[in-house]
């Protein structure tokens, strides 16, 4: 085998590849945005809920925070894909119900990026409105705000712009991670290389236009978490 | 318009107010004196339900408030001005003041900020209408604070050691401004450390030592010829430094 440099088709591999990527990159952003967007609101939802929720309700959220931040992402997905279907198809038996419940790879994927982050991005929002002072929510309490109103209205918006960086480190961090979705069958780009690289054997080609495309991915993106940062912290002078 | 029968209020094993009995009247200006830790925000806050009494009831006009029933609707007649101020970062100097009454009060934006502009003037800070707390000093952030409490229209304000947070120099406007209110007919309750002010400006003085209500009465009464030692003492510290 020529073992020189020259022997890389890296022209040859892009004309096939690179177009792929491209398509796949789109859902890479779709399935991201989606992801993100979802694992923000299940984070607030979280973090409000561990914060002021009911008792044994607070008990319970901080046991699935427990399970969910103990095992390893690529578990859950696929776990959410392959078993939770069967689950629920079990569970419709015992009622005596037929059914073929199953979830779409992409479904999947946005379900168990969304769950994933959620729980982590809670801890972070709920540090985020514990270190607002009280004195913000007794002041709204004494305008006649009540307390659902004084949280979204005064509590919340505060306390996101004091952790726009570290959500936006998750948001980075999520566009990487949707190359586990390779796994429960969505067609992105790690799957879209690995299938390119196996017909052809331009392995190192293959995989090195791969890394790239997550480099142009993330590294952008974290720069435009910075600009957001940085125009914030101009908005107001504290 | 406020009558408090036995109030008491226990943080755990902690009695911090105990049997408190107060009234107070429409149009009157309460001020309530004594030493840091005698209790005397406890029994302010307790007034809007900030915080629940442990035992006691309280009146307001006639009313019996029990804990979470009223407090929205009491809050947007009673307004509270703190003493760290509390105004909203994110907004500018008028959307401080011209937020509840949009939201809570649902009146239309403009006349809100009409509203908010005539109260801004009254406190004299048209001018900084446009700018964020953290441009202001200390004296006008408190000013915009009370503009801001003034906008629900309340019947009643309760201040919070209005100026304790504030550099001596600034001290003056914020009175300036809350006696003006009480030319206005304002009903107030103020909790103090300015004690020419509270002789000032008070139709009642309230002292208060431990928890209790020590002593009260007019202000020249409990300023000029106090009945109890411990309000003398009190008094001779702050006023004279012995």
């Amino acid at each position: 085998m020529n073992t020189t440099l020259a022997s890389l088709h890296f022209a040859q591999a892009a004309e096939y590849l690179v177009p792929s990527l491209v398509h796949g990159a789109g859902l890479v952003l779709q399935t991201t945005l989606a992801g993100f967007f979802l694992a923000t609101l299940a984070g607030v939802l979280i973090a409000v809920g561990r914060l002021f929720a009911w008792r044994p309700f607070r008990v319970m959220l901080y046991g699935f925070l427990e399970i969910i931040r103990g095992t390893p992402l690529l578990v859950q997905l696929v776990y959410i894909y392959y078993v939770v279907p069967l689950l629920l198809n079990l569970l419709a038996g015992m009622f005596g119900y037929k059914t073929d419940v199953q979830i779409s790879p992409m479904a999947a994927g946005i379900a168990g990026l969304a769950i994933n982050y959620g729980c982590y991005m809670s801890e972070v929002i709920r540090g985020g409105i514990l270190s607002i002072d009280r004195g913000q929510t007794e002041a709204s309490l004494c305008l006649g705000f009540g307390r659902f109103e004084t949280l979204v209205r005064i509590i919340l918006p505060q306390a996101f712009k004091s952790i726009v960086p570290a959500l936006g480190n998750y948001l980075v961090m999520m566009i990487k991670d949707t190359s586990l979705l390779a796994y429960v069958a969505v067609n992105e780009l790690l799957l879209r290389t690995q299938t390119f690289a196996s017909q052809t054997f331009f392995t190192i080609e293959a995989y090195t236009y791969l890394a790239l495309a997550y480099l142009i991915l993330s590294v952008p993106l974290s720069h435009c978490v910075k600009l957001v940062e940085y125009k914030l912290s101009n908005s107001e002078r504290q | 318009m406020f009558n408090i029968f036995n109030l008491q209020k226990n943080y755990g094993t902690i009695e911090v107010l105990k049997n408190i009995t107060m009234r107070i009247d429409d149009g009157e200006v309460v001020t309530i004196i004594g030493p840091s830790g005698s209790g005397k925000s406890t029994f302010l806050r307790c007034l809007n339900l900030l915080e629940v009494a442990t035992a006691g009831r309280i009146f307001y006009n006639g009313t019996l408030l029990d804990q979470e029933l009223d407090s929205k609707r009491l809050r947007r007649e009673v307004g509270m001005v703190f003493q760290k101020f509390n105004l909203f970062p994110m907004f500018t100097v008028l959307k401080n003041v011209m937020y509840a009454p949009m939201h809570v009060n649902k009146l239309p934006r403009r006349e809100a900020e009409t509203l908010a502009y005539e109260l801004l003037a009254k406190v004299g800070l048209t001018d900084r209408a446009g700018m964020y707390p953290s441009q202001l000093s200390g004296g006008q952030q408190q000013r915009v604070a009370i503009a801001r409490a003034l906008a629900m229209q309340p019947k009643m304000l309760l201040f919070d050691e209005p100026t304790s947070a504030l550099d001596p120099e600034l001290v003056g406007e914020v009175l300036q401004v809350m006696k003006k209110l009480r030319q206005d007919g304002m009903t107030m309750a103020i909790v103090t450390h300015e004690m020419g002010f509270a002789k000032d400006v008070s139709d009642h003085v309230v002292f208060m030592d431990k928890g209790y209500v020590v002593e009260e009465g007019q202000p020249q009464q409990i300023f000029n010829q106090p009945k109890e030692e411990r309000t003398q003492q009190f008094l001779n510290r702050i006023l004279l430094g012995v």
